[in-house]
């Protein structure tokens, strides 16, 4: 195994540019390719990895120790074994294969984990929105949560937002996800609700 | 059940079996409608999910200053609407994405998406009201 590992054309918490990442023992870069700062991760600080599909090929969504997320997307379905294997080997994490649900249903479970709400179809995610995208969220009637994103004022800077500056990717697309509701049915209305303000 | 009514069996449909069925065009993390099966492919956080046009109870522009808004909404209980037989409404403890809102500077290509969610609506009413009078 290489003692470095490169990938070209990553992209970098959905940054609009992407960028070359490069894993070693020690922890991972990426930098994008026009320049500028770059990101950095110390591999202690990985706690677990995912490998899903993401609108512009796979993903690789990282969460660090202190509960907070990175996501690397742009890799190629190729990628995954070498991916794996430099996790396994340098980061001492499994790469799990997360197969997302495909069915195009609007009904499942809402759960809520550590960095994250999770939506799940049928037992397999559909989708998760890091709390950190939230920008508020209330009871918008009986049995109904309205949450709200983080799209700030639109003009959206080129390159990375880099994991210290959350709430951007709500916006990252040239659609921009403002608002989600969510129907919960029955007494769990209330608790739900406060768990999606965490 | 036991008031000796029929239940109508829920209709099993799926947009996708495989990831790699998604439409090209998802790479912009943009709205797609994919006519072809029926879907309605939404950018959340940087993945494509697909939601089945029998999901889906209509779609609408709005405009305020120089953001227009593309409000999508979902076929879930308590709204009056909707057939039962559509989803398992059976199931109490189940959770429905309700609504979904996206905003964009390009009003045009809001106004034709609502368009094209009408129209798809539409033909799927349309067949599967064909399908049950076949049936009959």
């Amino acid at each position: 195994m290489a003692a470095i590992e490169n990938f070209e054309n990553i992209y970098l918490d959905l940054s609009k540019e992407g960028g070359k990442c490069r894993f070693a023992e020690s922890g991972l870069g990426w930098k994008p390719t026009s320049g500028g700062e770059p990101f950095t991760l110390q591999g202690n600080d990985i706690s677990t990895a995912q490998w899903s599909r993401a609108a512009r090929g796979y993903e690789i969504k990282i969460l660090l120790r202190n509960s907070s997320i990175v996501q690397l997307d742009g890799f190629q379905l190729e990628d995954f074994e070498r991916l794996a294997k430099l996790f396994k080997n340098w980061y001492s994490a499994t790469l799990e294969n997360k197969e997302h649900s495909l069915r195009g249903w609007n009904w499942g479970k809402a759960e809520f984990g550590k960095a994250e709400l999770t939506f799940n179809v049928q037992n397999r995610p559909a989708f998760e929105i890091p709390y950190s995208e939230i920008s508020n969220t209330n009871l918008a009637g009986r049995n109904e949560i309205a949450v709200e994103f983080a799209v700030g004022d639109g003009k959206t800077t080129n390159g990375h937002n880099g994991a210290s500056s959350k709430g951007k990717k709500a916006s990252a697309g040239k659609d921009q996800m403002v608002e989600m509701r969510f129907y919960i049915p029955g007494t769990t209305t209330r608790k739900e609700a406060e768990g999606g303000d965490a | 059940d036991q008031n000796g009514v029929e239940i109508k069996k829920f209709k099993r449909f799926e947009a996708y079996k495989r990831d790699n069925q998604f439409p090209p065009k998802v790479r912009d993390m943009g709205i797609v409608i994919d006519q072809k099966n029926a879907t309605v492919v939404l950018p959340v956080m940087g993945r494509p999910v697909p939601f089945h046009i029998n999901t889906i109870k209509n779609a609408s522009k709005s405009d305020e200053g120089e953001w227009s808004f593309l409000r999508i909404n979902f076929l879930s209980p308590g709204q009056g609407v909707g057939r039962k037989d559509d989803q398992p409404f059976e199931d109490a403890t189940a959770h429905f994405v309700r609504s979904l809102t996206f905003r964009s500077t390009d009003g045009d290509r809001y106004t034709e998406i609502a368009n094209q969610i009408s129209n798809l609506k539409r033909e799927s009413v349309k067949k599967e009201q064909e399908k049950k009078d076949m049936e009959d």
